[in-house]
């Protein structure tokens, strides 16, 4: 289980996140969801520990992956930063990359692809390890409708086969009712609301329910 | 323009004197450079890149380290290697070998200092994607120092620049003597001292084409690396 106790993240006078209990189950899989500023980011960072609260405690797994809202690209192909660091073979990355409609841009330099491209290619490099928590910021903030499907699809796939837990950020309604089972929604740091994702996208039942659908 | 005149004359007469305190100006920027950034750039990219108790401190102490006058930093290795110092029995002073450990001691801390900035300064993104990928510190560090190589190859420019400029520290570890430890500044604070402005100038020229030669070879280098 994945736990926050009394998360605070302070900057200068203004509070960006303040989580007094907040639980994750193995093998859920959890969409995180609110306005710009709500704490979304930063309640990913402080989870893969590439950011320290300025109080509480957060207890999670050590095999965690984190994919930022910006992933970076290293200098090199597609295919050599998919394998960075990595255990994989070649050939795992080029199906992954065959997944998502990546293959003819394999041997290219990562930082010539485009922002939806280079969206699917850093999930790629992140997907070709297992984990036991799998953390992501708006992995399709630069994707239209078909690429968020594609997205949503190989996350179900990666979950399936590793038994990892997911929580991930979004905006995108259509990835939360898909890749989720459980949405919490951020407001000014602290959340708003938390609770089972239904599927029925035209019968909200609650108020924040219906502000994100 | 006479100085210029005599600053190519001075290169290609291909005068005995000349070419030997070239060889010793290079030599020494050569060896001090490479070693202060051996040391520097590691530790200036593992402080850039970890989170630890007293790193604030320990940037105020390089930052203050970075401001050392060279007449001091010369002073403290002279101290060091004077007969009576620690060092003495090694018979190091006014031999160009201590004035590389003079120059380390005035670059490393720049090394340090300069590639620490650059690395929290820039590399943020390049951390937080290595350590979301699970990288190892390491790893973290090699890959930052790579990205960020043609800002580093500045860091190197810089301290090769302090080297080959520097005089108040090799001017007392070394002694200025001829045909031995006199390099191209020493040896242009002895002609100003004798009167001899328009030939101080002359080296001065020499210096500065030197260093423009080695900075856009480095450059030319690491631009090719680039397009590798």
């Amino acid at each position: 289980m994945i736990e926050l106790l009394n998360v605070k993240k302070i900057y200068g006078d203004r509070t960006v996140l303040d989580i007094p209990k907040l639980s994750f189950f193995e093998g859920e899989a959890v969409a995180l969801a609110g306005m710009n500023g709500s704490g979304k980011t930063t309640l990913l960072r402080i989870m893969a520990n590439v950011l320290k609260p300025d109080s509480g405690s957060v207890t999670a797994p050590d095999n965690i992956l984190y994919l930022p809202q910006k992933p970076y690209a290293f200098r090199g192909s597609v295919i050599e930063n998919i394998l960075i660091g990595a255990k994989a073979q070649k050939e795992k990355a080029q199906e992954l990359l065959f997944k998502a409609g990546l293959s003819a841009l394999s041997d290219k330099p990562a930082k010539s692809l485009s922002g939806g491209e280079w969206q699917k290619a850093a999930l790629c490099r992140i997907l070709i390890r297992p984990c036991k928590l799998l953390l992501l910021d708006e992995p399709t903030a630069a994707l239209d409708a078909k690429g968020t499907e594609l997205v949503s699809g190989i996350l179900k796939e990666y979950k399936e086969n590793t038994g990892c837990t997911l929580i991930f950020s979004t905006h995108s309604p259509s990835l939360a009712l898909s890749a989720a089972d459980r949405l919490i929604l951020l407001r000014d740091g602290k959340t708003e609301a938390d609770g089972k994702i239904r599927k029925d996208v035209d019968k909200p039942e609650t108020e924040w329910e219906n502000l994100f659908l | 323009m006479e100085s210029f005149k005599q600053a190519f004359d001075l290169l290609f007469s291909l005068d005995k004197e000349l070419l030997q305190i070239l060889g010793v100006t290079m030599r020494m920027s050569f060896f001090s450079t490479s070693i202060s950034c051996l040391i520097g750039l590691p530790i200036g990219a593992l402080i850039g890149t970890r989170r630890f108790r007293g790193k604030s401190f320990l940037k105020k102490i390089i930052h203050t380290w970075m401001g050392l006058p060279p007449v001091v930093a010369g002073l403290m290795v002279y101290s060091l290697f004077t007969h009576y110092g620690p060092f003495g029995k090694l018979n190091l002073l006014f031999t160009v070998t201590v004035m590389v450990i003079a120059q380390c001691v005035l670059i490393t801390p720049l090394v340090i200092g300069l590639t620490s900035s650059f690395v929290e300064s820039t590399s943020r993104p390049i951390i937080e994607t290595a350590r979301g990928l699970g990288l190892r510190s390491p790893r973290i560090v090699r890959l930052c120092l790579s990205e960020g190589r043609m800002s580093l190859l500045s860091v190197v420019l810089n301290a090769f620049g302090r080297s080959i400029a520097e005089v108040g520290a090799v001017s007392i570890v070394g002694g200025n003597i001829q045909w031995k430890t006199r390099v191209m500044t020493t040896a242009i604070m002895l002609e100003t001292n004798k009167g001899k402005f328009s030939f101080a100038l002359a080296l001065g020229i020499v210096l500065l084409i030197i260093a423009f030669i080695v900075n856009a070879a480095a450059s030319w280098i690491v631009k090719e690396k680039s397009d590798d």
